[in-house]
């Protein structure tokens, strides 16, 4: 019997990747850390996105919706029964979760637009529930205070750095689950299930349990995004998180490679520094402000059509595409 | 009265969302590709339409020069948009998710493209006949002329509609491209072309969707309207209801779907006026899959 390889799990390297972090955070200003704060949650949101459309085949529209999810139920618990932030996030994941797991449990049935439709549904309807119920406070949503950094870590740490560690921790944690996740016998059935239904099914998976699985947990990841986003903003509302807000992290993944989870940070770091650059060319223009305000949001959607159109499997499946063609024409001319 | 006034509201409602389903069957018929940025199209063609009325001063010239616009930018968007999209996207693990992606990308560079013209302000197209209730034996209806007309301009296209599927050789080469593209082909149908025009026919539905939607409401537009969203939404929940392949099933989702709004918000919670659509399209996908008069097989896109 041939012995499988086992597959290191890359502990080390995200590790590693945590001291980096760590550094970094000590050298640049308070701007940049912000920054590095929302590109760590738009890690973890799209790497959500990568597993549920790049492996599992499903599109999702609606986990701006389930990043509310999280970011409510943290927010409720804190302000109602003053959890600890550490629980507050958990239990953020688990509401997003079981609020994937009901849509997965529709989804499962559904594909391709019917998918895409009924969950883009939910995206729309989903923040107005919100004006329903007095717990969740209406239009000016809820204040979601996780407080200040620990006395430990001295008087100059501030409080953006903090959130930084926070969320870098938990981008860390979750790129390390969902990397090892993909590797495991579920990525493998994700992809079986997406590449071709039937046979997956012959080969023995359960492909309806699998994707019902892949939303789940999907949703659970977009739900600590959410949260994170909620503790970032300092707040949650239902305008925090529009229809726009799916869509841009649609567009992080596409540009990270769909199936590239390595390429995350591409996306993300694209969705924060668009925009900057907005801003800069609009003003370079001199152009009015009904340009510059809507700027961003025409190259993010420029850019969506346009990596769909040219790179469809992202830049990092581009090239290896590319260096497999050549390989492969080398071996022929030989 | 109160029954009369909720289900005469469903029925105006509703056979707007038909227009915009049948939209979106006319594009699913003719590239298999459901156009979310079909609610931006008709968004579109209403700022053309509000710039005729604003210099000729007519809705009635509005409403075709609304059409025109919209069938001629939807012919465009598959021209250049859809034939790229097929000849790059067609492999690979984002082959099943591309024309979603594009089509949701087209819907924000829409959307931008019309704030940055004409900026995000709301801008109003005056109903052209009253929307002040017809009264009967002293009571006032919450049914008007303007409702009425909403409804006979909806009958009337549909049954142009009806004749050009049905008794032109146009209509033959449509519904064969949709059925059965490389038999067609074979056939000597212009495949290609016949699919710009189903396009361009969409365009055109949704620009009165869209013109209407706006006089019905308070007449008033912009770039991020929730009327909009709804009627995207509406539109594709009517469409699905119905079968997404059936023009006759798009028209009985959309007034089953307007009705249904109508008497859950009357009856139930006016709160719901979101959420609503969303929980009839999961009973619908439970209950009937396939659409109320679609033919029993998966849902494989």
């Amino acid at each position: 019997m041939h012995k499988a390889k086992k597959e290191s799990t890359h502990l080390p390297l995200f590790i590693l990747g945590g001291v980096v972090l760590y550094f970094l955070s000590g050298m640049v200003d308070e701007l940049r850390v912000y920054q590095g704060a929302t590109i760590a949650v738009y890690v973890i949101a799209i790497s959500s996105i990568i597993l549920l459309t790049g492996y599992s085949g499903q599109v999702s529209l609606g986990h701006g919706a389930l990043m509310a999810v999280g970011a409510y139920a943290a927010a409720v618990l804190r302000i109602e029964f003053n959890l600890p932030i550490i629980l507050c996030f958990i239990v953020a994941v688990l509401a997003a979760a079981i609020g994937g797991a009901l849509l997965g449990a529709a989804a499962a049935r559904l594909s391709g637009p019917y998918l895409a439709g009924t969950t883009l549904a939910l995206a729309i309807g989903l923040p107005s529930l919100a004006n329903q119920f007095e717990i969740l406070g209406g239009e000016q949503g809820l204040l979601f205070d996780v407080g200040f950094p620990p006395l430990a870590l001295g008087e100059e740490f501030t409080q953006y750095k903090w959130f930084f560690w926070i969320a870098a921790l938990a981008a860390l944690i979750s790129m390390w689950v969902i990397r090892n996740l993909l590797n495991s016998a579920f990525g493998r059935a994700w992809r079986a299930g997406r590449g071709n239904e039937v046979a997956a099914q012959l080969a023995g998976i359960n492909t309806a349990r699998s994707k019902v699985l892949a939303f789940t947990i999907s949703a659970g990841i977009a739900g600590l995004a959410g949260a994170l986003l909620a503790m970032i903003i300092g707040t949650v509302s239902p305008s925090a998180f529009p229809l726009a807000l799916s869509f841009s992290l649609l567009t992080g993944a596409v540009l990270s490679g769909i199936t590239t989870l390595g390429g995350v940070i591409i996306g993300a770091v694209v969705l924060v520094a668009i925009p900057e650059i907005a801003d800069v060319v609009a003003h370079r223009l001199g152009s009015s402000e009904s340009v510059t305000t809507n700027l961003p949001g025409l190259i993010v959607s420029g850019l969506l059509i346009l990596t769909v159109l040219f790179v469809p499997n992202g830049p990092v499946e581009q090239h290896r595409a590319r260096k497999a063609k050549h390989a492969a024409q080398h071996a022929s001319t030989k | 009265m109160q029954l009369l006034n909720t289900l005469l509201i469903g029925i105006t409602a509703g056979s707007i969302y038909a227009l915009m389903a049948i939209a979106f069957v006319l594009v699913w018929r003719s590239t298999r590709v459901v156009n979310f940025a079909q609610a931006g199209m008709a968004l579109l063609s209403t700022y053309f339409g509000y710039e005729a009325v604003s210099r000729i001063g007519s809705f009635w010239v509005a409403l075709p020069v609304a059409m025109i616009g919209g069938a001629l930018f939807a012919a465009l968007v598959e021209l250049i948009l859809m034939r790229l999209l097929v000849k790059h996207a067609s492999s690979g693990p984002i082959a099943g998710v591309a024309p979603i992606i594009a089509t949701l990308g087209l819907l924000g560079v829409i959307r931008s493209v019309i704030s940055m013209i004409w900026g995000g302000q709301d801008l109003r197209i005056v109903a052209p006949i009253s929307n002040n209730g017809f009264t009967i034996n002293g009571s006032t209806l919450v049914f008007s002329p303007l409702k009425l007309l909403v409804l006979v301009v909806v009958a009337v296209l549909l049954i142009l509609l009806t004749v050009l599927f049905q008794k032109t050789n146009l209509g033959l080469a449509l519904r064969a491209s949709a059925h059965a593209p490389e038999i067609a082909r074979l056939s000597g149908v212009r495949v290609d072309s016949v699919r710009t025009l189903g396009w361009a026919l969409a365009g055109a539905a949704g620009a009165v969707a869209g013109l209407f939607q706006t006089v019905n409401g308070n007449g008033n537009f912009s770039p991020d309207s929730i009327e909009f969203s709804l009627l995207l939404v509406s539109g594709f929940i009517a469409a699905v209801i119905g079968g997404l392949d059936s023009l006759l099933g798009a028209v009985l989702g959309g007034l089953f779907l307007g009705i249904t709004i109508s008497f859950v918000l009357m009856y139930v919670s006016s709160g719901l006026f979101f959420i609503a659509p969303f929980i009839i399209l999961l009973i619908v996908l439970f209950l009937r899959p396939q659409g109320i008069i679609g033919v029993k097989a998966g849902r494989r896109a």
